[in-house]
């Protein structure tokens, strides 16, 4: 084992913890948009937020490569105005994770949403709590468990992201190397023990979720 | 209740709606008039007349087509000025018929759950008298999943009036809790509302919680609000007919009934001298109102 062999596991969990910070406080909006409004077009973007769910995170990766590379619409503006340039950085891992953690995200949050009780919402309102201090102070706290296991499930989603990530971040050694990158990197030179490290880091975190997650779910009458 | 106590008091509610719900064949339209100087308005019909309706118009739940809303004096809603001051910022305290409570918040913090910040962390002397009166103040700390019914609804008032809404409305508040805890909750309603000078709206199909709340009422029947009046006035024909001891006389164009009483739970009422009664059967429709 080299020297790097922790650092994947820290990468991989600095970068879905960003993922799921870049996309909480849209995805959550999202969820409530859909959870409480009826629009034009809302059934678009129920299939929209559904798509990277269902799409090969492969063809996910390459459309985030044409959207942000070089000479893509995204990539184009950001190296015009910072000079930055995403694909092949840690930060492609990040929006790769995010993006295809973010439908899990939506789709866990909105039911909870959903089963606040109008009433609740209604009260905060009369009681001069406007749209934003009543998402936060009752949607919120009263929907905290579908939240949480909606955030505990779009992190793991976003830590064993793969395909997505090697499109659009490739596997640079120290920079980009994920865990899961890093296992099949290590399965393909033949390392079993370096291999066997990352396939018990991430069972044990999925067996975490899939234990933590169902205790999250919403229950009547709990407080 | 008679003339303004003061002509420069505005009334504490005057209100012309028109609403619309629903789609296609599941349209309903609601045209209600309302108007309240001061004291307990009480919307009296069976469930599904549009009181519910009415009050979420009120407090800008729902918007109506036509029409305003004026709250002591102040205009919440004119459609034709298109006025429409959202429900945050109303002054209308709600009381709903279903479970209420912050089930993530203890009573207290319930209870103070609509007022500044600063305000919320310890229960101050004007809080505390008024958990005193609704005789909650043992219960600050407990969590409403804790609570029975009567102690919900009474928390739910307390926030409501905590935040000294302009005015209060009530949707059948007391709808799931039994009878003789009902009619404590009525006595203790009244009282509270008196002392804190709260005008409010209630609604209800139980005829015996309209006569001990109402200084008016108005009668719902499908969709339309009726005239206000007096609740004896208004509820007289709520009540069954007892025949006991009356006198009916055959007359040339009719039946003449005397002495007959009008006898309800909460007491006999009384009719009027040659008063007309009308007498009519219906079972009473138990749907769910929207």
């Amino acid at each position: 084992m080299s020297t790097g062999a922790g650092f994947p596991i820290a990468l991989s969990l600095r970068v879905a913890a960003l993922a799921v910070a870049l996309i909480g406080p849209p995805g959550l909006a999202l969820a409530w948009l859909q959870a409480r409004r009826r629009y034009p077009g809302r059934t678009l973007v129920d299939a929209l937020v559904l798509l990277p769910l269902v799409l090969p995170p492969t063809v996910v990766g390459y459309f985030l490569v044409v959207l942000f590379g070089r000479r893509g619409p995204i990539g184009r503006a950001l190296e015009a105005l910072f000079d930055a340039r995403v694909v092949f950085t840690p930060a492609a891992a990040v929006i790769a994770s995010a993006v295809v953690a973010l439908p899990l995200l939506v789709k866990t949050a909105q039911p909870a949403i959903e089963a606040v009780p109008d009433e609740l919402e209604e009260v905060g309102r009369s009681l001069g709590l406007g749209p934003a201090s009543l998402f936060a102070r009752v949607t919120l706290p009263a929907a905290w468990q579908g939240v949480t296991a909606a955030m505990v499930l779009a992190f793991a989603r976003a830590v064993g992201e793969f395909g997505a990530t090697l499109m659009f971040a490739g596997n640079v050694p120290g920079r980009t190397n994920t865990m899961p990158l890093e296992l099949y990197a290590a399965w393909q030179a033949g390392d079993d023990a370096r291999a066997l490290l990352y396939v018990g880091v991430l069972s044990a975190l999925s067996l975490a979720v899939v234990l933590l997650a169902p205790r999250l779910a919403p229950r009547a009458g709990a407080a | 209740m008679s003339a303004r106590p003061d002509a420069a008091t505005p009334p504490a509610l005057e209100a012309r709606v028109h609403v619309r719900v629903g789609r296609g064949a599941e349209v309903f339209a609601l045209d209600a008039e309302l108007t309240l100087e001061r004291g307990v308005l009480v919307l009296f019909g069976p469930s599904g007349a549009g009181k519910s309706l009415t009050l979420r118009a009120l407090a800008g739940l729902v918007r109506p087509e036509r029409g305003f809303v004026r709250v002591a004096g102040e205009t919440l809603f004119d459609a034709e000025r298109g006025a429409d001051v959202p429900t945050h910022r109303r002054g209308i305290g709600w009381v709903p018929q279903r479970d209420s409570l912050f089930p993530f918040r203890s009573t207290a913090e319930n209870v103070a759950f609509g007022l500044p910040r600063a305000r919320r962390r310890v229960l101050d002397a004007e809080l505390r008298t008024l958990l005193d009166e609704l005789g909650i103040a043992g219960l600050a700390e407990a969590r409403p999943a804790s609570l029975s019914g009567g102690e919900r609804q009474r928390v739910a008032l307390a926030r409501a009036l905590a935040a000294r809404p302009r005015l209060l409305l009530l949707d059948e508040p007391f709808a799931s809790i039994d009878r003789p805890g009902r009619a404590e909750l009525w006595r203790l309603l009244r009282a509270t509302l008196d002392r804190h000078a709260a005008p409010a709206v209630f609604v209800t199909h139980d005829a015996d919680e309209a006569l001990a709340l109402a200084d008016r009422v108005v009668r719902y029947e499908r969709g339309r609000s009726g005239k206000d009046g007096a609740p004896r006035e208004i509820l007289a024909d709520a009540y069954p007919l007892s025949l006991d001891g009356a006198v009916v006389e055959a007359g040339g164009a009719g039946l003449a009934l005397r002495g007959a009483r009008l006898a309800g739970p909460a007491g006999a009422l009384p009719i009027a001298e040659r008063g007309r009664v009308r007498v009519a059967l219906r079972t009473p429709p138990e749907r769910p109102e929207r």
